[in-house]
């Protein structure tokens, strides 16, 4: 009921872990496995170690809703080649998470993490708090660095979207223009937290990326409006905390879903959700979760309000 | 407010226990007593010093009035930064964070205490609540020199009908000389083999001595729970930075504290840790 095919990858479960979530070892993205995840995305892996922000750099905001500003800390593709190896031992899919610092680095991690084994790759270009949200932000340099990687990759390609811009959809046809495979929406949304005693923002570096609760409404709306103009699957991501939660991406028009943030509670969380899933499945007569793709579309919404 | 959300509290109150190391106070409760949520030992806390950076500390004590208290060696830039502070000065902290230590419900077990070094602190909150609840126990305590014997006079408050303390230091300029381990292994080898079956190790320090204590509790089949540190950013199963191979056991979250059977699976256990960039180095 819960298997899903996402551009070629058969998954057991629609759930897969987020990228920058317990995704720099192979043994937790096994527990993630393990507790019922369909696919694992790595943190994001870049062309060099990189050490990122200073702490605080991830701090609960409200209950449930997270703000972070790692600074895309990672060991360097060539590091974690061999941690992509060990995984591959395992026989899970597996999506790497890959940034550079211009296209042709871009290029070179993605092709580094396709010849040690990644099924699938994400292009992080929405990371909101370090400099290659530049590209997200822009639909030519968006186009310009999915065309370039489509050109020599050969396994699929989900574009991570940035909801800081003005408009998603734009950024979503120039990826689905340039060949990718999928989309990931949403990335954190930009935000900070000041504290009031000393008077001076909390994370190192001032602002960060938003996720948790709060944002899953502010998901569900992106993947809906993604829906009306995408011929390519999106994968939601953004404040999955339970069942109902993956079910409304899919109502939306999600063909699959991340979780992350909502692993601090354990990953138990994953197991329980796949659970009440196909309960909800059970109990409506579907046969697949691939039978709610959009549901909520076929309703019409008020567009115009009433007037007296 | 979470343990996870950052409060700002006000330095109470501080102890300079020895050159290098300070104890410092701070009262959570006072400013947040609806979500207050007191500490149990064995757990710890981030402590943020703004401008400078945030940090794991285990709690080293919590007193009637909930006064929780860090034990602090002077080693690095922030901690540097907390040796600066003043009374009232500002600090963020989140936490409690992670497990504790589980103590026995059987009073009849026989509980050791092994320190080394500043990983006395969350052995003196353990000590201390054993102690209330009328628990015996012996406790071994190493640091280089003796001046570095933290925490002497807390445990000196104990009825010493109850308490064992032996203290040893590298240059045996007080108690035994040598390290911990050496007077922890000859109270086991002294031991019978009832007395064996019947002990319970609590150790924190270096992991290199943990590793130590480890092994002859492995070895002698003794029960242990042992405290461990890593680098960490969230403290809360986030990061991934401290996931101990190959369990993927977390420090944060399903750690600090650690039974024997767990450690014996642990591969990174004594050797390995994650460092910021989430790359594997030895353990220094």
């Amino acid at each position: 009921m819960l298997e899903i095919n996402i551009s070629g990858l058969k998954l057991k479960s629609p759930i897969i872990l987020a990228s920058g979530i317990l995704g720099v070892s192979c043994s937790t993205m096994k527990r993630a496995i393990n507790s019922g995840a369909g696919a694992v995305t790595t943190k994001s892996i870049g062309p060099k170690p990189r050490i990122g922000y200073k702490n605080p750099s991830i701090i609960e905001a409200y209950p449930g809703t997270f703000l972070n500003s790692v600074g895309l800390g990672n060991p360097g593709i060539d590091d974690f080649v061999s941690e992509i190896k060990e995984i591959k031992n395992y026989n899970f899919p597996l999506i790497v998470s890959v940034f550079g610092d211009n296209i042709d680095s871009y290029l070179e991690v993605a092709l580094k993490a396709e010849n040690a084994g990644a099924d699938a790759l994400e292009i992080n270009i929405s990371c909101p708090h370090a400099e290659i949200s530049c590209i997200g932000i822009n639909k030519d340099l968006t186009h310009s660095v999915i065309t370039k990687l489509k050109k020599r990759i050969k396994i699929p390609i989900f574009v991570k979207l940035n909801p800081n811009v003005t408009d998603i959809c734009e950024i979503a046809l120039a990826s689905e223009k340039a060949g990718a495979d999928a989309v990931v929406a949403i990335n954190t949304l930009e935000a900070m937290i000041i504290d009031v005693n000393v008077k001076r923002p909390i994370l190192s570096h001032g602002s960060g990326g938003l996720s948790g609760r709060a944002i899953h409404p502010v998901a569900v709306k992106k993947v809906y409006d993604l829906y009306k103009v995408l011929k390519i699957p999106i994968i939601g991501c953004g404040g999955i905390y339970d069942w109902k939660d993956v079910v409304e991406f899919y109502l939306a028009g999600a063909s699959a879903v991340q979780i992350g943030t909502a692993l601090y509670q354990g990953f138990d969380i994953i197991s329980k959700i796949n659970y009440n899933l196909i309960n909800y499945l059970e109990e409506k007569d579907y046969h697949s979760i691939s039978d709610i793709v959009g549901l909520a579309h076929q309703y019409k919404v008020q567009e115009v309000p009433d007037f007296d | 407010m979470t343990e996870n959300t950052i409060q700002t509290v006000r330095v109470k109150k501080i102890i300079n226990e020895c050159e290098g190391i300070k104890t410092i106070q701070f009262n959570l409760k006072e400013i947040n007593s609806f979500n207050y949520n007191p500490p149990k030992a064995g757990q710890f806390v981030m402590v943020w010093v703004p401008g400078v950076d945030e940090v794991p500390m285990s709690i080293s004590g919590c007193d009637k009035e909930d006064n929780w208290s860090i034990a602090v060696k002077n080693v690095g830039e922030c901690t540097a930064a907390i040796h600066k502070l003043n009374i009232n000065d500002f600090i963020g902290v989140r936490g409690p964070l992670g497990n504790q230590f589980k103590i026995p419900d059987d009073a009849s077990k026989r509980i050791i205490l092994v320190s080394g070094g500043i990983g006395t602190a969350p052995l003196k909150f353990l000590a201390q609540e054993l102690n209330k609840k009328n628990f015996k126990f012996i406790l071994v305590e190493g640091a280089k020199v003796s001046i570095e014997l933290i925490f002497k006079e807390d445990f000196e408050k104990f009825n010493q009908k109850d308490v064992k303390v032996f203290y040893c230091t590298e240059d045996g300029s007080s108690g035994e000389k040598g390290l911990s381990t050496e007077t922890f292994e000859k109270l086991i080898k002294e031991s019978s083999k009832q007395e064996l079956s019947n002990t319970i190790v609590f150790a924190c320090g270096p992991e290199k001595m943990i590793y130590e204590i480890f092994k002859i509790c492995e070895h002698y089949n003794i029960e242990l729970q042992a405290s461990l540190e890593r680098i960490m950013r969230c403290g809360c199963g986030l990061c991934g930075l401290c996931a101990m191979d190959p369990l993927g056991l977390l420090v944060c979250k399903d750690g600090p504290v650690f039974s024997l059977k767990e450690l014996k699976q642990l591969e990174d256990f004594g050797k390995h840790k994650r460092d910021f960039t989430g790359k594997k180095v030895p353990l220094d």
